[in-house]
């Protein structure tokens, strides 16, 4: 790993203008887990490490009924695991972060460092997108507040400013009647990183769905919702054949990615049992084969 | 390059240094502080073979810096016995068979220390899924859930 200076800014401000003097010359490190595999690796070698980890106000988790849930981007996933409101009004959130990686890595990782790397192989932002989640990302200059789809762009890219930083995310109360899972496919028990995953996310009556929201990540350069699927899913009582319809068209329309991991033919197939699993699962038409 | 001065207590020892900024956390304690009972091995953040506890959370050294200990509370596979008493997460892995080499052993001891401070009685699920971040070449698995759940039992007082 080569040199640097490490630098640790107390305000969202003071790090925005560093970010700006230093322009491509400086990284930004909130956890580190992935950062600094980066530098082993001497992928990047920047001259300055600009940490966030002693701004206060990039803390915490709080939530209202009114506005949802607050996210700070410095908590990290066994936090939003653990916490008691995440648990209570957003359990698909929590079971998909208990799941994220490893005990360690869910101990040093966190929610905004993660979504800012924009790795597709990894967990929370499909399911945060399928929550109709928002990202709040500051800078010296104010703030902005962008969607999870408008803020995640393509393979490791971000609609990140290079002075800006994600400052919290924000996930709206859920509506009556809603109910959802996230389920990750691990090619063997032993890998950290899913190879495709789907988020679902429903308002449902019994097997009545009114409303669903389906998101594949993993297996797509970023994370997105599949429209057609979700409209099929509207107005029908799913039976096992209706989620195997859907399960269909998630797996036709999605753009899969291919490489040593997974080709583009084998996702498609697991991101079409795992739809077709998640869906009969959820509406409770059993999850045969 | 930036040198800072870290403090932090260590085993429950107080400990003050200056390292450089990119001083790996593993490096640290092992190069440092001479506790070579914390093993380098991935050091890719796959094996948890270099497992330490921060404020009381099992956590990967090769993927932190030293300068993210500042302040901190760290234990290492050395602050696990009380004098000659070995932890009982110890004479379970003695007494099971929990090794087979050994180089992995104190990463699943911090893992498991942790583990059992968070759920005092696991189920072997949860010993498995609380070990996940942690390798075993030997593929002695079973004896070290095994070393788990009776370690659990005997600190439960049966």
């Amino acid at each position: 790993m080569h040199d640097f200076d490490f630098l640790q800014p107390d305000t969202v401000a003071e790090a925005s203008q560093m970010l700006a003097d230093l322009g491509d010359e400086a990284r930004v490190m909130a956890g580190g887990t992935a950062l600094l595999l980066a530098l082993r690796q001497r992928m990047l070698a920047p001259s300055h490490v600009v940490s966030v980890a002693k701004i206060e106000s990039l803390r915490g988790i709080s939530f209202d009924p009114q506005s949802g849930l607050r996210i700070g981007a410095l908590v990290k996933h066994s936090e939003l695991s653990r916490s008691e409101v995440v648990q209570k009004h957003y359990p698909v959130l929590a079971a998909m972060a208990s799941q994220v990686a490893n005990p360690q890595v869910r101990n040093q990782g966190t929610l905004g460092g993660n979504l800012c790397y924009a790795d597709p192989a990894t967990d929370p932002p499909g399911c945060l997108l399928a929550h109709g989640a928002q990202v709040v990302v500051g800078s010296a200059r104010g703030e902005r507040v962008l969607s999870v789809e408008e803020f995640l762009i393509d393979y490791f890219t971000t609609a990140l400013e290079p002075d800006e930083l994600l400052v919290e995310i924000r996930v709206p109360t859920p509506l009556p009647e809603t109910s959802g899972c996230y389920t990750r496919f691990l090619r063997t028990a032993a890998e950290h990183r899913p190879l495709a995953s789907v988020a679902l996310m429903t308002r449902r009556d019994g097997r009545l769905c009114r409303e669903a929201r389906i998101v594949v990540g993993a297996s797509v350069t970023v994370p997105r919702r599949v429209e057609r699927a979700e409209q099929f899913l509207a107005g029908k009582t799913v039976t096992a054949q209706v989620a195997a319809e859907a399960a269909e068209i998630v797996a036709a329309d999605i753009e899969a990615i291919s490489d040593s991991r997974g080709s583009e033919e084998y996702r498609r197939d697991m991101v079409r049992i795992v739809s077709r699993r998640s869906i009969g699962e959820l509406f409770g038409v059993g999850a045969a084969a | 390059m930036s040198k800072h001065t870290i403090e932090l207590v260590v085993n429950d020892r107080a400990e003050q240094r200056e390292v450089p900024a990119r001083r790996l956390l593993a490096d640290f304690i092992r190069d440092d502080l001479h506790l070579t009972g914390t093993k380098r091995g991935c050091e890719t953040g796959v094996c948890g073979a270099c497992s330490v506890l921060i404020d009381g959370e099992v956590v990967k050294s090769c993927l932190a810096l030293a300068v993210h200990a500042d302040g901190c509370t760290l234990t290492t596979v050395e602050g696990l016995a009380q004098g000659a008493e070995l932890h009982p997460l110890q004479e379970s892995f003695m007494r099971c068979g929990g090794l087979q080499c050994g180089y992995c052993t104190p990463g699943f001891l911090m893992a498991s220390c942790a583990l059992l401070a968070k759920i005092p009685h696991p189920t072997e699920h949860e010993v498995r899924a609380g070990l996940n971040g942690n390798l075993c070449r030997c593929t002695g698995y079973s004896q070290i859930v095994e070393s788990v759940l009776e370690a659990a039992e005997k600190m439960n007082g049966n």
